[in-house]
């Protein structure tokens, strides 16, 4: 059952154009959530941030340093408001005296909480955030006054397939995760509150996002920094036994320094003949987000992606370059068959596993309505080069793969 | 002048007594197997300077003498800072110096009057081993037992034989004087005080082996690690208590259980033949038609049948390929099922299932370590239970089939313990926290094919492990954990040494109950009433463990609570906390067989464990 919008397109577009529009905005500490309502408040918007506290440190001031990191000066953050709540909750956890004037305020809703963990261990947590935390931020959103609900999903509500997956609601058979399977869920829900409640919808579906390709910063450093925090990982325990501890393990198993410096470690990667990773930086997600957004006022499903999928090979080739390592390389299944897999490589193996399907991924994501947008604007997704690659796995080690952070 | 910063360390003694023991090889405290009363031992001048801080005794001949007779040696540093990460020896050099500096002040000695009951208690022990002096009482007049206050007795004797015992008995039974008989004091539930006189029995000490009747006579001064250690010499194992508890004072009061009472049993089980002196002073032996029926049980709280003089323990076998092996599990349910499915088909000789609390202080040295491996057990690497077990080689093999899963074997444990420092290393701490395999990170970690790996990572070695404890004492457990011994499940299970360090954060109030095995609704309900009476008084509290008993019919559970017992505040909360817990375990008790609280089990623990374990009452 559809109804009729709450508002018309025109008057989206002016108060856009306007800077009046009121974001409501979940998932604002975490990496997308906060490049976007930076981005928001640097354009004059005004954005309510929901913020849940973490350990000991109370949501506003997770939010003042996350803002700090930004560099975000305070005229810029006049505009920002950090609200207490958990999307978990019943009505997002907003103490009562909130939500009536939240409710009243909002005039569009941006959803980018989200938990990204691949493993079925953690389907629990996983259905609680992107399942029933979707279900009480819909809620929010149909008892609101909002007219829009933008949804951030994920290119790989695709699931288990190859070829060509479009710009449009999905109904895959499998999936290869408990995260993808709840983010094509998640859409779905979407899709049916918001035309229930005459919601207008835009679903955003990224793929693998990283850092800024212009200065390497970021967040969150999981998907293509893993499987090299990893190797980096390996190399440190077998250096430091040769360095410190005359060598034998790392003998044991074919480590070695050369004589460049450069460290020996002998790991082949199983990678699939075709294929490889779809990656894009979060600026350039940033920019597409506020293009769509801006581009679209009717609403739609769109992939911001690359296009391009990275070789493993390249990447693997551009770490051993940064770090100064030698004997890692890709290779087919069959070279396991004949040699099997070291402890090394089993290790690693054991490691990526989760990450095996992104790594070697023939979809292609269609981008017929999002290409034409961008294009306008003149949003181009830079190749994952090894300028980029360094810049992004350097600013990860200076901040001890963001254990440094704020 | 008091040193406060000793002053608040004295007061943190635990009183485990594994300063009386030997358990480390360091040798023990040159005065207290000399001198035999506890303010001779490291754990006496805590008391002593405890006691003059609060200004609770004066400065006594015997206080002086304690004072004067502690070298500085440092063996309590060690022993102490190995369950309970404290330095003991700041609190010796500030009671030397303040009994130094009395004594230049030219302050008075105070020395006690012989009376009329000590002159005749003199004629029955020596005049060296009973005394009226305030500071040798005081050593003997509370513990952290947060539920009681001080007793001070009124006098100490040492008996040296049953004959003493006797006849101490028979004048106290004379002049109505109340009195209390002391192994080591390790009870810590406030069992061994009164204002009467304290029989202290450190000086009876005799061990004898049968070995054709598989048994071995202990006196009632001799400790658990003492009998344990002269057993395993001559290969055997008795079912021992905690190291420092005296294995006579432990089967009274309890009955010994462990996680070997999964084979041995507990309370009859332990032993052959016991030998008591009652309250009018008459000798008598349980396997004596005549005696008292102490294999009779009484689910109320009633007195011991005496004084008991000597105990015939049962000796066990070993065989030489007995090892350890840990089964993780995610679920408590899962593992508490695999332990009783191990009990019944008679697979494993000790048994428990753990939570990370207990597993993560029996491998740590130190505090702090065991806070980040409790963390990173169930966190990083998917383990939030597991069933230990020790088997023989048959054993094992059955027992890893039917885990299915990864193990835990001899090998890794040492591995895991010896690089311990290593496992909580932030870096790795940090990439393990990533893992997003389906499998739970311990399965990579278990798989033999990984062990050059992990080893690699981990860098086990004594001198690793030596890293997470204060510079000065490294080289002290270097030396300490190069010895094979230390990181043997098998050997630490036996002698218990580790198992102290559950208080080394705050004293721990252990509540132990014997459960149906096969009710795990009961078992899950009885953790949860803990959990919501602690909860309620904002009293720190984690599941101890669960061993199987009888074929896995039953089983003995702990739950703990952790208080600051120093704390009024925390005294109250358990007091209060108390009022609630007992009608609550009685209620239960009285409507599901099976549940007893061991509480109802003190001073009957010479009871066929069958009449608390099937009460048909």
């Amino acid at each position: 059952m559809t109804s009729a919008a709450r508002i018309s397109r025109e008057k989206i577009e002016k108060k856009r154009t306007d800077r009046s529009t009121r974001f409501f905005l979940t998932g604002g500490t975490g990496f997308l959530g906060s490049h976007i309502a930076v981005e928001l408040l640097r354009r004059g918007f005004r954005v309510t941030l929901l913020a849940r506290s973490s350990g000991a440190r109370r949501a506003e001031d997770r939010v003042r340093g996350l803002l700090d990191w930004f560099g975000l000066s305070e005229g810029d953050r006049r505009g920002l408001r950090a609200v207490e709540g958990d999307i978990t909750r019943p009505g997002l956890g907003i103490p009562a005296e909130d939500v009536r004037g939240l409710l009243l305020e909002t005039d569009e809703i941006i959803h980018c909480a989200s938990n990204t963990a691949f493993s079925e261990r953690k389907r629990e947590e996983v259905e609680e955030v992107n399942s029933a935390g979707l279900a009480n931020v819909l809620e929010f959103a149909r008892e609101s006054q909002a007219y829009f609900f933008h949804h951030v999903s994920t290119a790989f509500v695709a699931g288990k397939t190859t070829g060509v997956c479009p710009e449009d609601l999905v109904t895959p058979c499998e999936f290869w995760n408990a995260y993808e399977e709840t983010k094509c869920r998640g859409e779905h829900a979407a899709a049916a509150a918001c035309g229930e409640a005459g919601l207008g919808l835009t679903i955003y579906r990224p793929s693998i996002v990283y850092g800024d390709s212009r200065t390497g910063r970021s967040l969150l450093f999981n998907a293509v920094y893993f499987p090299v925090r990893t190797a980096l990982f390996i190399r440190d325990v077998y250096e430091k036994d040769i360095r410190e501890r005359g060598g034998r393990k790392a003998a044991e198993i074919g480590v070695r320094i050369d004589a460049d410096g450069s460290i020996h470690l002998p790991l082949r990667i199983e990678v699939a003949g075709e294929g490889g990773i779809d990656l894009i930086p979060v600026d350039y997600f940033t920019g597409a987000f506020l293009a769509i957004m801006e581009g679209a006022p009717g609403g739609g499903v769109f992939h911001i992606v690359n296009g391009r999928a990275k070789r493993i090979g390249d990447i693997i080739d551009y770490s051993c370059r940064l770090f100064r390592m030698t004997g890692i390389r890709a290779c087919g299944p069959e070279e396991f068959r004949e040699k099997p897999r070291n402890p090394l490589e089993a290790l690693y193996d054991h490691y990526v596993e989760a990450y095996g399907p992104y790594m070697r991924d023939a979809r292609v994501f269609e981008t017929a309505r999002s290409r034409p947008i961008l294009e306008r604007k003149g949003i181009v997704c830079p190749e994952f080069d090894y300028g980029i690659f360094a810049r992004c796995m350097n600013y990860a080690v200076e901040t001890g793969w963001g254990s440094r952070l704020p | 002048m008091i040193d406060e910063s000793a002053r608040k360390t004295a007061a943190q003694c635990r009183h485990y007594a594994m300063c009386k023991i030997d358990y480390l090889d360091t040798g023990l405290c040159p005065s207290g197997p000399e001198r035999h009363y506890v303010a001779f031992y490291p754990q006496g001048r805590m008391d002593l300077y405890r006691a003059l801080a609060e200004d609770l005794i004066p400065v006594t001949e015997a206080l002086v003498e304690a004072a004067d007779t502690c070298t500085l040696c440092g063996i309590c540093d060690k022993q102490c800072h190995f369950v309970t990460g404290m330095r003991p020896v700041k609190v010796m050099e500030a009671l030397k110096h303040h009994v130094r500096e009395h004594l230049a002040a030219k302050k008075p000695v105070h020395k006690p009057k012989e009376d009329a009951v000590l002159k005749r208690l003199r004629t029955i022990v020596g005049d060296e081993w009973a005394t009226n002096d305030p500071a040798i009482l005081f050593t003997y007049a509370d513990d952290p037992f947060p539920l009681a206050g001080i007793q001070m007795p009124r006098y100490v004797v040492l008996p040296g034989s049953r004959d003493e015992v006797a006849a101490v008995v028979v004048l106290a039974d004379e002049l109505k004087i109340p009195f209390a008989i002391r192994g080591n004091g390790g009870s810590v539930f406030g069992f061994v005080f009164t204002e009467g006189i304290v029989l202290d029995m450190n000086r009876m000490r005799k061990i004898e082996f049968d070995a054709d009747n598989w048994c071995v006579a202990v006196e009632p001064g001799v400790t658990s690690f003492e009998l344990q250690k002269e057993a395993y010499k001559r290969g055997y194992r008795v079912n021992a208590a905690e190291p420092a508890a005296t294995v006579c004072g432990n089967l009274v009061c309890t009955g010994t259980f462990s996680t070997w009472s999964n084979v041995y049993g507990t309370a009859a089980d332990g032993f052959i033949d016991m030998e008591f002196v009652d309250r009018k002073g008459k000798v008598f032996r349980l396997n004596d038609k005549s005696a008292p029926n102490v294999f009779a049980f009484d689910h109320a709280m009633i007195p011991s049948p005496g004084v008991c003089t000597k105990a015939v323990v049962k000796l066990h076998p070993v065989t030489d390929d007995e090892e350890g092996i840990l089964v993780p599990f995610t679920s408590f349910d899962k593992a508490v099922a695999f332990a009783r499915d191990l009990s019944r088909r008679r697979l494993a000789l000790a048994l428990a299932v753990l939570g990370g609390h207990y597993i993560s202080n029996f491998m740590s040295p130190s505090r702090e370590l065991a806070e980040k491996i409790k963390n990173l057990l169930p966190e990083v690497l998917g383990i939030k239970y597991l069933v230990f077990a020790v088997a023989d080689a048959h054993g094992r093999e059955a027992i890893r089939k039917m885990a299915g899963t990864a193990v835990i074997d001899s090998a890794l444990f040492r591995t895991l313990m010896l690089g311990l420092p290593r496992l909580a290393d932030s870096e790795l701490a940090g990439i393990a926290s990533t893992y997003e395999g389906n499998a739970p990170l311990y399965e990579i970690l278990c798989s033999p094919e990984m062990r050059p790996v992990v080893e690699a990572v981990l860098q086990p070695s004594p001198e690793t492990i030596a890293g997470s404890v204060d510079e000065d004492l490294r080289e002290f457990y270097a030396r300490l954990y190069a010895r094979p011994e230390m990181t043997d499940m098998v050997w630490l299970n036996m002698f218990r040494i580790v198992s102290a360090r559950m208080s080394r954060r705050k004293h721990m109030f252990a509540f132990l109950v014997y459960v149906p095995l096969d009710k795990i609704e009961v078992i899950n309900g009885i953790i949860a009433g803990f959990v919501r009476i602690a909860d309620a008084r904002k009293i720190e509290h984690d599941y101890g463990f669960l061993t199987p008993m009888d074929f896995g019919k039953r089983a003995i559970l702990e739950y703990d609570y952790y208080i600051e017992h120093t704390d009024p505040a925390d005294k109250k909360k358990i007091a209060d906390a108390m009022t609630e817990i007992g009608p609550w375990l009685d209620g239960l008790a009285a409507k599901t067989k099976g549940v007893t609280f061991l509480m109802y089990v003190f001073s009957q623990g010479c009871s066929r464990k069958e009449n608390f374990l099937y009460r048909l009452d």
